[in-house]
């Protein structure tokens, strides 16, 4: 029964992870209307960052934890405008922009790769075990939980109530529309860089604290947030983050039968199932096919 | 004596990696298909040719069972997944390479999963004669890719790619031409995945890498959607680029992200600056 | 030739096409005609399958090819061009123009003066001008083999003298025995060389007859005018 628990337990771990994520992809997918890899890469780059102050710079942990949240919100706005802004003015399509956004990626992965090296790293913390209806719970697990769910709400008042959110939808809804009423879209993609990444930053973070550092750690979490997202719904924040919890809870309930090296497998399994088949994801309301 | 080598192994490689981008071509270029598991196809020529010839099959019949199982792999993605465009399609064909990949990685008791296959039997000793081989095996193959790309089969893959409802409304079963050119790309993929196993003689679940897909997106772009020759010269500028590095002195734990960036700053540079790449005849839609 | 009967299609609450019924006789050239969102492009694809009908059916000489996935709609012999040109922009016209079936080089010219197509040959579709573009649609589906030629709009953003021009394309195939159907705006191109008008308002046929019967309707003018 424990194991159970456990099992469940994880998943829910695992999905708050996913979640924060998903949301900061599909937040962007939604507004700019392509699919940002490279958020993954962000996100590795703000676990390394935090290796970097606290390790390796020896400041207190809290000043990096800060500092590397802030450098890495503001690194995917530079990508944004280095990379992505050009390809907008050039009418590149939503292709061109994926494509452009795996090469952005694996130039962060082997950047990060031969600045920091391929050895695994690890921030060393404190990090007490509590027992939970049976199961066990980390310290960092707890606060893991904690702080998404505490984002995702932020995140959603941000969408709802305030007027940066507001243009937001609108842009996302329709920027010519969203130009006439005087929001300027490139304004917004920063903004939406930025939020999306500050949410890369906040994963990297806590994953950096709760797991080892290696340099590929932002390609395996980015399928997983890009898969919750379809799961749920690619353009709806609350659908991706529905569905990172279901992935995570899915992955780690099926190693009961399966060897727990097939946890990827199985992610990739519901990904394409749901590309088939449900290519608008649960909470999707147009099947974008055709 | 040891440059000379080195240039050999260098020529062995870019002839290797020229049918892989034309291959890709066939798909991305001339038919419109945003496809990201060339990279599984490529690796499935490898892994199934390798496996094989490590249980005593001849070559002769091991890299073309590998190519043969790589076009399997391409019709039946297809048939699912043909459907959905752009991006949707770009994500599924990944999603295809990630869980080839993970499935390497874990089916141990075929693949034996992250320590990969070492002793894959080499097709000719010398390298010297390797290169022979493999410059006859390129032309051959861009003769047959070149022909499929100029046939009546290959224009309609080529009109589909401008506009598939017009295609089907002359009477254009669509479907089946974009997964029949689906196979014959993952067929040349599989087969230079092939050569690529019986030359290194090792490989391992990095394969199935994204970085490898980013060299191939290089390649293509560099020289161009649709064109032949961008294919040939696409792959020799791409593997040629990062070579100096090599005389500069920079430790191999370095030279191996380096190279890796430089291929994705090219890829960026070229969508960015010049989107047709140098023989580019169609704009990525 | 072709029976269209209780043709449906709602998007959202909205019926684009309701209870669509009318047949067209061989050897006559039909037009469609109707106001803004009359449902008239929708009502052709919904017969070339390229939205499926929620009700009703189409029989093409009668088979009944409702649910026949669009390529072999094509191919039993419907032709058809569309709203907006499609070409394939990045084939010559004359890669164009053989893409149906492979064709002699005096079939291409013959089409090609038949449509009063001027440019060479070898010049890629997207180098073509809008009216070029019409001229070219038009004679690749004279190439497609059909019987029953449908057009969309084929005078929409061309210049008058290509408008007479295909005027007498028009009339031309229909002496040689072809059966049209095309939709139209322009009025004066309707009336002049169609054997019959359908008129379509709300998804509906709303009349149907010649068009010296369609121009004295009252119904007609109320569906463009409202009531």
């Amino acid at each position: 029964m424990s194991i159970a628990t456990q099992l469940i337990l994880n998943g829910i771990i695992a999905g708050a992870i996913y979640a924060l994520v998903a949301s900061g992809f599909s937040l962007i997918y939604g507004v700019t209307k392509f699919m940002h890899f490279a958020h993954g890469a962000v996100l590795a780059t703000g676990a390394y960052l935090l290796y970097t102050f606290a390790v390796m710079a020896g400041l207190n942990f809290w000043l990096a934890v800060v500092l590397a949240i802030m450098v890495t919100s503001l690194f995917g706005a530079v990508m944004n405008w280095v990379v992505y802004k050009p390809l907008r003015k050039i009418k590149a399509s939503s292709a061109v922009l994926l494509i452009a956004s795996i090469a952005l990626m694996t130039f962060i992965n082997a950047a990060v790769l031969a600045i920091w090296g391929a050895d695994v790293k690890t921030v060393p913390t404190v990090n007490p075990v509590f027992d939970a209806l049976g199961a066990r719970v980390t310290f960092i697990q707890v606060i893991i939980i904690v702080v998404s769910i505490l984002l995702l709400l932020a995140l959603w008042w941000l969408m709802k109530c305030t007027k940066l959110g507001k243009a937001m939808r609108a842009v996302a809804d329709n920027k010519e529309v969203a130009q006439t009423v005087g929001i300027n879209p490139e304004k917004i993609y920063t903004y939406t860089f930025i939020i999306g990444s500050f949410l890369a930053g906040v994963a990297g973070v806590l994953i950096g604290i709760e797991q080892n550092l290696y340099p590929q750690m932002g390609v395996s979490l980015v399928i997983k947030g890009f898969t919750g997202a379809v799961i749920g719904s690619l353009a709806s924040i609350p659908g991706a983050v529905l569905g990172s919890f279901i992935l995570g809870l899915v992955e780690n309930i099926g190693i009961w039968w399966l060897p727990s090296g097939y946890k990827d497998a199985i992610a990739f399994v519901l990904l394409f199932i749901f590309l088939l088949f449900k290519p608008s994801g649960l909470l999707g309301k147009k099947v974008r096919e055709a | 004596m040891a440059f000379i080598n080195y240039v050999i192994h260098l020529a062995i490689l870019i002839g290797i990696y020229s049918i892989v981008t034309f291959s890709l071509n066939l798909a991305v270029g001339f038919t419109g298909l945003l496809n990201l598991g060339h990279v599984g196809f490529f690796g499935i020529g490898a892994y199934v040719s390798a496996l094989l010839a490590v249980q005593g099959v001849s070559l002769w019949i091991s890299i073309p069972l590998g190519a043969l199982a790589a076009m399997v792999m391409g019709i039946i993605l297809a048939m699912p997944t043909t459907r959905l465009k752009g991006d949707y399609l770009a994500l599924a064909t990944l999603g295809f390479t990630f869980i080839l990949g993970s499935v390497a990685r874990n089916w141990t008791d075929v693949t034996r999963g992250a320590l990969g296959i070492p002793g894959i039997p080499k097709i000719v000793k010398g390298n010297t004669e390797f290169l022979f081989v493999v410059v006859v095996l390129a032309v051959v193959s861009y003769l047959a890719m070149w022909y499929i790309s100029r046939s009546r089969f290959g224009l309609t893959c080529e009109a589909i790619r401008d506009d598939e409802l017009a295609a089907k409304m002359l009477g254009k079963n669509t479907f089946a031409h974009k997964a029949l050119m689906l196979g014959f790309s993952a067929l040349f993929a599989g087969f230079a995945g092939g050569l690529f196993a019986h030359y290194i003689t090792f490989i391992d679940p990095s394969i199935f890498g994204i970085n490898d897909l980013i060299l191939m997106f290089s390649m293509l772009i560099v020289g161009g959607l649709a064109s032949v020759k961008g294919s040939a010269i696409g792959t020799i500028v791409l593997f040629l680029i990062p070579e100096p590095l090599r005389f500069i002195g920079f430790p191999s734990s370095v030279l191996g992200p380096m190279r890796e960036m430089i291929f994705a700053l090219i890829l960026l540079l070229i969508l960015i600056y010049r989107p047709k790449g140098l023989f580019g005849k169609v704009d990525f839609s | 030739m072709i029976r269209v009967k209780n043709l449906a299609k709602h998007f959202g609450g909205v019926y684009a096409v309701k209870d669509c019924s009318f047949d067209i006789k061989p050897g006559k050239i039909t037009s469609v005609i109707g106001p803004n969102g009359a449902g008239k492009t929708t009502m052709f694809n919904l017969v070339c399958n390229i939205i499926s009908a929620d009700d009703g059916s189409v029989y093409f000489k009668k088979e009944n090819i409702t649910r026949l996935p669009t390529h072999k709609i094509a191919r039993v012999g419907i032709s058809r061009t569309f709203q907006q040109a499609r070409l394939f922009k990045n084939l010559t016209v004359k890669e164009n123009l053989t893409i149906s079936r492979p064709c002699s080089e005096k079939e291409i010219r013959d089409v090609l003066e038949k449509v009063a197509f001027k440019l060479p040959i070898d010049t890629k579709g997207s180098a073509l001008s809008y009216g070029q573009m019409r001229l070219l649609e038009i004679a690749r589906a004279l190439l497609h083999p059909h019987e029953l030629l449908m057009l969309d709009e084929p005078t929409a953003g061309v210049n008058p003298s290509v408008r007479q021009e295909l005027k007498k394309i028009l009339k031309q195939l229909n002496k040689e025995g072809k059966t049209i159907m095309f939709i139209e705006h322009d009025m004066d191109f309707v009336m002049s060389i169609s054997d019959e008008v359908i008129v379509m308002a709300e998804g509906r046929v709303l009349m149907r007859g010649t068009p010296k019967q369609v121009q004295k309707d009252k119904r007609v003018l109320e569906a463009y005018l409202g009531k």
